[in-house]
């Protein structure tokens, strides 16, 4: 809870967020409408939907973006980690749940942007089932980009400078995982590899659900690849973090 | 005599900025790494979506492309020699501006020449995606060309310095402007990829003559790409003014700067 309330004592930085997205979701509008506007529809994405997706993908943004195991590395930089090892905690467990009440917190900023952002565009709704699956596929999305943040924390164990590589990670899962542009508007072959990585399990599918791209007969396929791509980054996670405490603890003794 | 002593003290700045990364060569490539891929993705963006629409309010790929790298040269030029200015906000926070107002140099001079780990890589990428993106474009390439796109970029380096300063003076009466600082550099990258003839009247207005982002590379690249209708009711040579509005603007946020610095009185170290 006082991550929560760590994070709403910044109330310009929450009116600058929803600011921020407002105004994405008009150049959006503006940007889609043009282009829509003066050639002919791509095929099984017509204006609506892509501003839809757009839209939704923004507001997934709110949360997806946010690196909820920062702390790991802000501990490694300064050192403090070595007395958390000391505590009777479960350390790997304190990290996630410091970084919950941010989550949280920028979850229930989606509601107000959403119902700003209806002020801008209208959004298609899909029908109860493909809502409910959406939801769970961008849960999944969720911890895939999880693992993802968590792994490049732990490099901090052997490389202290690692700011720059995270800011890369994050431009290329926007481009590469469908956030900018859909997946679906790339070339044929470069999209049937980018739809197996795991960025796109963060922001395509559950977008691509959500629009009705990907038809009720793939749905369990899309999220067995999401899962997929969680069971193998939290893998991956594990053995980093095993690898990484035993070096501090080596170091420390 | 103040002139020379600011030309070594220039010097000196360039000099520890090479040497620091030199130093730090692993950090340098990594955020070499990021500056590359970051407009990398930008204009792969802009790829992708031309190649499933011919043109955008019509503005081919290879136009845009142009647009886009009249934006990144400016953008890069301001960032090699006036980033520092953007540090001005820590400086106060942390008292140590105070330190420049008892010292004999400009404190903005002072400012300016804060040794951090600045090289001009970004610098040179701009260089070569500008003149890549020249010759994908067509553009062609007279004397007109020649003498004005150096002050464009001169000028649209001084429009970015003017939000750059301005946001830091406000740092005077709030502690924390990096939020503001956010905002306004994201509306410029994302509202500049665009021409700006796609936005609402309004917008368009706002982008020329409030925030005049514009002018940074929109209405120079639509002169150069020979444009007849740029959005606005104006004969397309404006593009050519923005050496001029770069002055204006830079002037106007220098003078907000010095009334600023009257009225500092630091934050209670």
């Amino acid at each position: 809870m006082t991550a929560i309330a760590r994070e709403a004592t910044y109330r310009f930085e929450v009116f600058t967020a929803i600011g921020s997205l407002l105004v994405r979701v008009f150049l959006l509008r503006t940007v889609w409408t043009a282009l829509y506007a003066h050639n002919a529809a791509p095929a099984h994405l017509p204006l609506h939907a892509i501003i839809t997706y757009s839209t939704v993908a923004l507001l997934m943004g709110l949360v997806l973006d946010i690196d909820q195991t920062r702390l790991l590395h802000d501990k490694l930089h300064d050192g403090s980690i070595a007395t958390d090892f000391m505590k009777p905690i479960n350390v790997p467990l304190y990290f996630f749940s410091d970084g919950t009440g941010e989550v949280l917190f920028h979850a229930t900023l989606i509601v107000p942007s959403l119902l700003l952002a209806l002020f801008l565009v209208h959004l298609d709704v899909p029908d109860p089932a493909a809502l409910a699956v959406f939801f769970v596929s961008f849960g999944l999305g969720y911890l895939v980009g999880l693992c993802i943040n968590f792994i490049l924390n732990c490099t901090a164990f052997w490389t202290l400078e690692i700011s720059a590589v995270q800011l890369i990670v994050t431009w290329v899962t926007d481009l590469l995982g469908g956030q900018l542009v859909p997946l679906v508007f790339f070339p044929a072959a470069l999209e049937s590899v980018l739809m197996f990585l795991p960025f796109a399990a963060m922001f395509s599918t559950p977008l691509l659900i959500y629009v009705g791209r990907i038809p009720p007969a793939g749905w369990a396929g899309a999220l067995a690849i999401q899962f997929a791509w969680f069971v193998i980054l939290a893998g991956i996670s594990m053995v980093m973090w095993r690898a990484g405490a035993r070096r501090v603890v080596v170091q420390g003794g | 005599m103040r002139a020379r002593v600011m030309a070594q003290v220039y010097r000196q700045y360039w000099r520890v900025n090479v040497l620091t990364t030199l130093e730090y060569r692993a950090n340098f490539l990594l955020w070499f790494g990021f500056t590359f891929v970051y407009h990398g993705t930008a204009i792969a963006a802009l790829a992708v979506v031309l190649t499933q629409f011919p043109s955008m309010d019509g503005w081919t790929f290879r136009a845009m492309a142009f647009l886009y790298a009249m934006w990144m040269m400016s953008h890069a030029l301001h960032n090699t020699f006036f980033s520092a200015v953007g540090d001005i906000p820590d400086h106060v926070r942390e008292g140590e501006f105070d330190r420049f107002l008892i010292r004999p140099l400009d404190p903005l001079f002072q400012a300016i020449t804060t040794p951090g780990q600045i090289f001009p890589d970004e610098l040179i990428l701009a260089l070569a995606t500008f003149v890549a993106a020249t010759i994908y474009s067509g553009v062609a390439v007279t004397l007109t060309f020649i003498v004005f796109v150096p002050l464009i970029w001169i000028g649209g380096a001084l429009i970015d310095l003017g939000f750059n300063l301005g946001i830091s003076t406000a740092a005077f009466w709030f502690i924390r402007v990096d939020t503001l600082r956010w905002i306004v550099l994201q509306l410029e990258q994302e509202f500049t990829r665009y021409p700006l003839s796609i936005y609402t009247r309004g917008v368009r207005l706002f982008l020329t003559f409030v925030f005049p982002f514009a002018f940074m590379n929109y209405l120079p690249a639509a002169y150069f790409l020979h444009k007849t209708d740029i959005g606005l009711n104006v004969n397309p040579a404006i593009g050519l003014l923005t050496p001029l509005i770069g002055i204006v603007f830079a002037s106007a946020a220098y003078v907000f700067w010095r009334f600023g610095l009257d009225h500092y009185q630091g934050v209670g170290h």
